[in-house]
């Protein structure tokens, strides 16, 4: 009985091999077919006449300039012929040069020009000189054999009919010395330190913005993660609250710290003022001494906010010097304005940004107040004021849920119901409200199917939202996000930072929490013991043990934007690729050569570095 | 005074772990935990400083009802709750220092901490809980440089910084040489005298069980089926608690 179970065993193996084998064949049959193999075509002799002179072209880079001495010898021609054909010779150092005919009629005719007495192996151009124009045409190549002796024929490219002759000239290059780096070289050096810093500056930001977004996208830090449903609407009902005052509590000072710097001087005293006042505010501060202190808590948030605003006030004068100060270094650097530049950028970019990340602080402040004293409130509270509050936050939360849901949608215009709703976001919320809390109250009632502290597993919600989120941003090609910001922010390198920041952001935010899935969770069981709480818990058992995974992650996607960055440059997003796709489509390979071997030395060297620096830390 | 009652608890997939064990641990008592690998030791020590939520029953330890705890005040209880694990649990990566001091985490201020800073105090305490267990020297090496010996005096250093009134080793000397074995429980032994701190202690060999322990319990299937004094483990005991096939060794 065994011995014929294993026999058709063998042979349900053998069919399945067969199977395997027959579908692999159809396969690649089918592949073939969908792919155009075709080897008859690249065999052609035109093709391959095509090819060679590509490969030429792009075999010589044009890396170098040169400055070429050459030997003229001017000999005539005449067009049209006139009755009596004949031809002409000349004699210059040495040489005889004889053309024969010496006229053109026609573009047919062919014109035969000999030469003598050359040093051997001399070479050189023919050209014409066209009457009345001011411009050469190329006729032809020549090169004299050992003896010193050619012969071209060519034909003239264009009749000019003109009574005197015209001149035709002999280019002999008889001397050629380098003289430096072709246009094409520095043009290529430029564009590839900018490709390089487009890639760090990719890098920079996207580590910035992945690190955190890494932890929510880890399963092994939010499983763990549940709250009542008090503390999970808390927070959603203060974003908002937080996320405004900080925008609008930042323009303020942004305002009155452009009335303080009126004059630069001023206003540079005043910051320093501010800061020296901001320093001694976090000095006296309890909470940041390193042993736990007992002051009411009012006196520390009181001050942690009189620290913030100083600091913020602080940053918002020193900007506004700096405005000043970058427009006055610009103009009175010279070689070095571009140090100056970049004072005034970047103190533009903080005088802009400075209320939205503020305001963006102020979400997390406002979402973490939120989410405690839901927490907090449902666990003290006696059960039926528990469910009051959980049911009056739930409809509260959920409405404020909802108004942002709409406000978004309209704002994207995704539903096309633009134009049937209030233009500003006052008369949006006015219609809104009213169905927003509808919808918060059916919310509330389904609430009440559980008790106030039933544990809703808000961790693994995130973590599955994070994730499902960078996954779809990092299937998204960077060459359409280029495409995108192209289209938002004009052509050149910025558009191609943004895009490879967002891909970057979407492909490191899942490296990274891959690294923190794979972390070995007994050190954090044990912080976790000693009761630290989670923010300790990360910093002294994860980070540790991620930190030169990390750190090599981020130099392999340095390495990755440089590369990605070439081909964002085709869309127009700067850097290298933007010249190379020019002189592609301009035929000049010579050119495009020298931009590819730019390329490639630096990925080389960049993978280099990168590959060396990841040997050490891990 | 320690006091756990119809303690149970049933993991996700349906194994039932700990099925109504009630027991009540004395200050300054030294228990031995034993039974079976997978007879419920791990999950019953971790269901007491709370790595693990129990499914029903009661935890209170003095005045704190510790299965019921949440936030802030689990984090208050925890901090006195020392903890050792089998594998040690240190992070590699980091010094022996950092390690130590990472003991005090529940007490220090958590911003001055994520910035790494400490109190003095807290710096000189580490370096004499090192002392105490004799690698004081190891400060500054990498904690993966040590020996399993020396790493698991890490650990107790750790607990120590806790300030505990109560250990919970787990499998404390499951993975060391059986030399290595008593110089950890000596230890153990020394923080249960010395300082009071009661020692819930699981535990594979007998011999340490009678060595070391002032108390046993035995759990089997996560079922309690034994509770006294060390010597009072017969063979008939014995059998109960390892079931039939088991044989007594050392």
């Amino acid at each position: 009985m065994r011995s014929e179970g294993n026999d058709s065993q063998k042979g349900n193996g053998r069919i399945r091999k067969l199977l395997i084998l027959l579908v692999a064949i159809v396969l690649f049959a089918y592949a073939t077919e969908v792919t155009q193999v075709d080897l008859r075509e690249p065999l052609e002799p035109k093709r391959q006449e095509n090819l060679i002179s590509l490969l030429r072209e792009l075999a010589r880079p044009d890396l170098l300039s040169y400055a070429n001495e050459t030997l003229s010898t001017n000999i005539s021609v005449r067009m049209p012929c006139p009755e009596e054909v004949k031809a002409s010779q000349v004699q210059n150092e040495g040489r005889t040069v004889l053309l024969i005919p010496n006229c053109a009629t026609t573009t047919q005719d062919v014109l035969s020009l000999q030469g003598e007495g050359f040093p051997p192996n001399a070479s050189g151009l023919v050209r014409w000189y066209p009457a009345e124009s001011e411009t050469t045409r190329r006729l032809a190549e020549f090169k004299a054999d050992a003896n010193g002796t050619f012969r071209v024929d060519f034909t003239m490219p264009d009749i000019r009919e003109t009574a005197d002759p015209q001149r035709i000239e002999l280019q002999e290059l008889t001397a050629r010395h380098i003289t430096g780096l072709s246009d094409t070289t520095l043009l290529a050096l430029d564009k590839i330190v900018e490709t390089v810093l487009m890639a760090l500056m990719a890098s920079t930001i996207g580590t910035i913005l992945a690190v955190p977004i890494s932890f929510m996208a880890a399963r092994n830090l939010m499983t763990d993660i549940k709250l009542p449903l008090a503390a999970i609407m808390g927070s959603i009902l203060l974003l908002p609250v937080g996320g405004w005052l900080g925008w609008w509590g930042t323009q303020q000072l942004v305002a009155l710290a452009a009335l303080i710097s009126g004059s630069a001087f001023v206003g540079l005293g005043a910051a320093v003022v501010l800061a020296a006042l901001a320093v001694v505010s976090v000095r006296v501060n309890p909470a940041l001494s390193p042993a736990e202190t007992k002051v009411a808590p009012v006196a520390i948030t009181g001050l942690w906010l009189g620290t913030a605003v100083l600091s913020l006030l602080t940053l918002a004068t020193l900007a506004q010097v700096g405005l000043a100060a970058g427009a006055w270094l610009q103009a009175h650097l010279g070689v070095f304005a571009f140090v100056g530049n970049f004072i005034f950028v970047l103190s533009d970019l903080l005088t802009l940004l400075l209320p939205a990340l503020v305001g963006l602080v102020g979400i997390l402040v406002g979402m973490s107040l939120g989410g405690r004293y839901g927490q907090e409130a449902v666990i003290r509270l006696p059960e039926r004021a528990a469910r009051l509050l959980t049911l009056g936050v739930t409809m509260g939360g959920t409405a404020v849920f909802v108004i942002g849901v709409c406000l978004s949608l309209f704002w994207v215009n995704l539903l096309g119901i633009r134009e049937y709703v209030p233009e500003t976001v006052g008369g949006q919320l006015q219609i809104l409200i009213l169905p927003a809390l509808v919808v918060g109250g059916l919310a509330a009632a389904v609430s009440l199917l559980r008790p106030p502290k039933y544990p809703y597993p808000i961790g693994i919600a995130t973590y599955t939202f994070t994730r499902s989120v960078l996954n779809i941003t990092r299937s998204i090609e960077p060459l359409m996000m280029g495409f995108v910001f192209v289209v938002w922010v004009g052509l050149g390198p910025f558009a191609g930072i943004l895009a490879l920041t967002l891909h970057s952001v979407a492909d490191l935010g899942k490296l990274f929490s891959e690294q923190v899935e794979n972390i070995d969770d007994g050190p954090r069981e044990a912080v976790n013991a000693t009761g630290a709480n989670a923010v300790q818990s990360v910093v002294y058992a994860v980070v540790p043990q991620v930190t030169p995974h990390y750190i090599a992650y981020i130099f392999y996607r340095w390495d990755i934007n440089v590369r990605m960055s070439t081909i964002i440059g085709f869309v127009g997003g700067g850097g290298i690729g933007f010249v190379l796709q020019r002189y592609l489509n301009q035929l000049q390979y010579s050119r495009a050569s020298v931009l590819v071997i730019a390329i490639a030395v630096v990925v080389t060297i960049l993978d280099n570095v990168s590959s060396r620096i990841r040997t050490r830390i891990t | 005074m320690l006091k756990i009652q119809n303690l149970s608890k049933v993991y996700e997939d349906g194994t039932r772990a700990l099925t109504d064990v009630s027991f009540t641990v004395p200050e300054g008592e030294f228990v031995a935990v034993i039974g079976l690998s997978g007879s419920g030791k791990s999950t019953l020590l971790r269901c007491i400083n709370r790595l693990i939520e129990p499914s029903s029953g009661d935890i209170w330890w003095d005045d704190v009802h510790l299965s019921h705890v949440t936030g802030e005040e689990l984090r208050r209880a925890r901090r006195r709750i020392g903890m050792i694990f089998q594998h040690f649990n240190l992070v590699d990566r980091s010094t022996v220092l950092t390690n130590v001091l990472s003991g005090r985490l529940g007490y220090v201020n958590p911003i001055a901490s994520i910035l790494g800073r400490f109190p003095e105090e807290d710096v000189q305490r580490a370096y004499a809980s090192l002392q105490r267990v004799g690698i004081r020297d190891k400060a500054q090496n990498r904690a993966d440089e040590l020996s399993g010996g020396q790493r698991q005096r890490v650990g107790i250093a750790r607990a120590l910084m806790q300030e505990p009134g109560l250990v919970l080793a787990d499998e404390p000397v499951a993975s060391l040489d059986p030399a290595l074995a008593h110089s950890i429980m000596r230890h153990l032994q020394q923080i249960n005298r010395e300082d009071g701190i009661t020692v819930l202690c699981s535990l594979h060999f007998l011999d340490l069980v009678q060595q070391y322990s002032t108390r046993a319990i035995a759990l089997n299937q996560g079922k309690l089926v034994f509770d006294g004094a060390p010597h009072e483990i017969d063979d008939a005991k014995f059998v109960e608690i390892y079931g039939r096939e088991a044989e007594r060794i050392g």
